[in-house]
Parts: structure tokens; C-alpha cells; sequence
């Protein structure tokens, strides 16, 4: 099971897991920030708001570069979509389970 | 397609909730009785892959237990699952505690399982909330659900393919 046990997928849940850090992925969706700039809504020390991006460069959700003196960061999207795919399996487990609940249903049906 | 109406519906409500919708086109009473009969819960009841079911006991009253145990290859058992149900309005609402251990007896998680049952026209909606200890503990039973759906999908597809 290539997915299964990803320590990749596990760094973006765990990344996910913070209110801050889904705040930050929230501001950064909508264009690059520098860290004082992500850190100021959130009341948020300096030192603090770079911990939580470190979080989120660790599960690649967040990409930093330097320009001058300021820490610019951006969001990557591919691990997000990822995240997604790993809900959907859940998804699948479950309907596939329920599609062998509709065919048992069906049969109970046609014996009353 | 006509089955957007009893799509499968999942969302994560709260931090440590999951809550499932899925209409069925039967009554309520048949519902309840394919998901809380032993014989016909082995039907439906997609085992991890590579393994079976061999324990199914289920006593849907009020502190009447659940029981479910799994073998693999490796172990028998692999997997065991012991609840024992807390509030039951037949064919309505049902709510039962259930504990997931290894073959060793090591405690894997714990949920609250809450199901509702709407029927109207014939057609049946339930609702599943499982309630996880932590938010951890929620996303790991949707990490441990990601085998069971490939595997699931294979036999669906294995199925197709022999019918």
C-alpha cells in the first residue's frame, strides 16, 4: 500500500492539527505574506508564527524564501491534495460497504 | 445517475467527529435488522485485506454487547471489536461504545457510535456519528479506513468483472 503509513501525509495532519496553522494556510491563500504579516492577525509573537511555519514547511505546505530582510512564504498546493485523496478512501471503504447493504436490502425485500 | 440522492455524505463536524449520511430504499425495520443481525452483518461487513470475520455477535438492547473478531494469516485473532450498546429505540436510534484491540489485546481506539434512522416513503436515511477521543484518534481511524477502500474497491471491481 503505497499511501498507507505515509510519514509525509502524517507531517500534513499534523501540520492541519493547529488552529494557527490552518489560519496561516487561510492567509496565505490568498497570496504570499511576509511572517509579520501572518503573524500580526493571529496576535502572534514573531518567534511563535515561525514555529508554526516551520510546522508547515515540514509537510511542504508552505514554502519560504528570503528577499532582502523579508521572509516571504507561499502556499503549495499538492500536499493539500493529497490530504483530500485520503479522505476519499475513507469515503470508499464506506460506500462500498453501504452497496453491500443496498444488494442485502433489496434481497430481504423480495423475501417478505 | 439516479443514486445522487443516497450518495454517501461525509463530514467532520467537529475535531473529533465524523458523521455519515447515506439514503437506503428500504424501510426502516430492514435497515436496522441487515446492520444489527449477526448473519446479515457478515454480508456487508468488508474485512481488511486478507482477512475474515470470524466472531459476529451482536445483542442490539440496552447493554447487550457487540463483539466482532477478525483472523489473518498471521493471527487469529488478528482484530477484535467489543462494545456493548447504550440507548436503543428500535429502528430509530441506536448509540453503542466500541473498543478495537490487536490479536494481542493492545487497545488500538475507542469511538461512541450514534445511529439515526429517518424513513420516509419507503426510503431510509441514516445517520452514523462516531465520536473519537481526540482529534488523533480521528484521523487515524480515517487513515486505517484507506486499505479497507482499496481493498473493497478491488472486490467490487472483482465482482463486476466475474459477473
Amino acid at each position: 500500500m503505497v499511501l498507507d503509513r505515509s510519514p509525509r501525509l502524517d507531517r500534513v495532519f499534523h501540520a492541519l492539527a493547529h488552529p494557527a496553522r490552518r489560519a496561516i494556510i487561510r492567509q496565505l491563500s490568498g497570496g504570499e505574506r511576509n511572517l509579520s504579516e501572518l503573524a500580526s492577525p493571529l496576535k502572534m509573537t514573531f518567534p511563535a508564527a515561525t514555529k508554526h511555519v516551520r510546522v508547515l514547511e515540514a509537510a511542504r505546505l508552505v514554502r519560504r524564501r528570503v528577499a532582502g530582510r523579508e521572509h516571504l512564504c507561499r502556499l503549495e498546493a499538492a500536499p493539500l491534495k493529497e490530504a483530500t485523496l485520503w479522505t476519499e478512501q475513507f469515503r470508499r471503504h464506506w460506500e462500498a460497504q453501504f452497496q453491500a447493504l443496498d444488494s442485502l436490502l433489496e434481497e430481504m425485500k423480495s423475501k417478505e | 445517475m439516479n443514486s445522487n440522492a443516497k450518495e454517501l455524505q461525509i463530514t467532520t463536524p467537529t475535531d473529533t467527529t465524523i458523521v455519515l449520511t447515506r439514503s437506503f430504499n428500504a424501510q426502516s425495520r430492514l435497515v436496522w435488522a441487515a446492520m444489527f443481525t449477526p448473519d446479515k452483518m457478515r454480508r456487508w461487513m468488508l474485512p481488511p485485506p486478507g482477512w475474515t470475520l470470524t466472531t459476529c455477535e451482536c445483542d442490539a438492547v440496552v447493554a447487550g454487547a457487540l463483539a466482532l473478531a477478525w483472523k489473518s494469516d498471521e493471527a487469529d485473532p488478528a482484530m477484535t471489536l467489543r462494545g456493548v450498546f447504550t440507548e436503543v429505540v428500535p429502528h430509530e436510534r441506536i448509540v453503542h461504545t466500541e473498543t478495537m484491540a490487536l490479536g494481542s489485546g493492545q487497545v488500538i481506539g475507542s469511538v461512541l457510535e450514534r445511529h439515526e434512522f429517518a424513513e420516509q416513503g419507503g426510503a431510509t436515511l441514516l445517520r452514523i456519528t462516531q465520536t473519537y477521543a481526540s482529534k488523533e484518534a480521528r484521523d487515524g481511524a480515517i487513515a486505517s479506513g484507506m486499505d479497507q477502500g482499496m481493498e473493497a474497491c478491488y472486490r467490487q471491481l472483482d465482482a463486476v468483472l466475474a459477473g
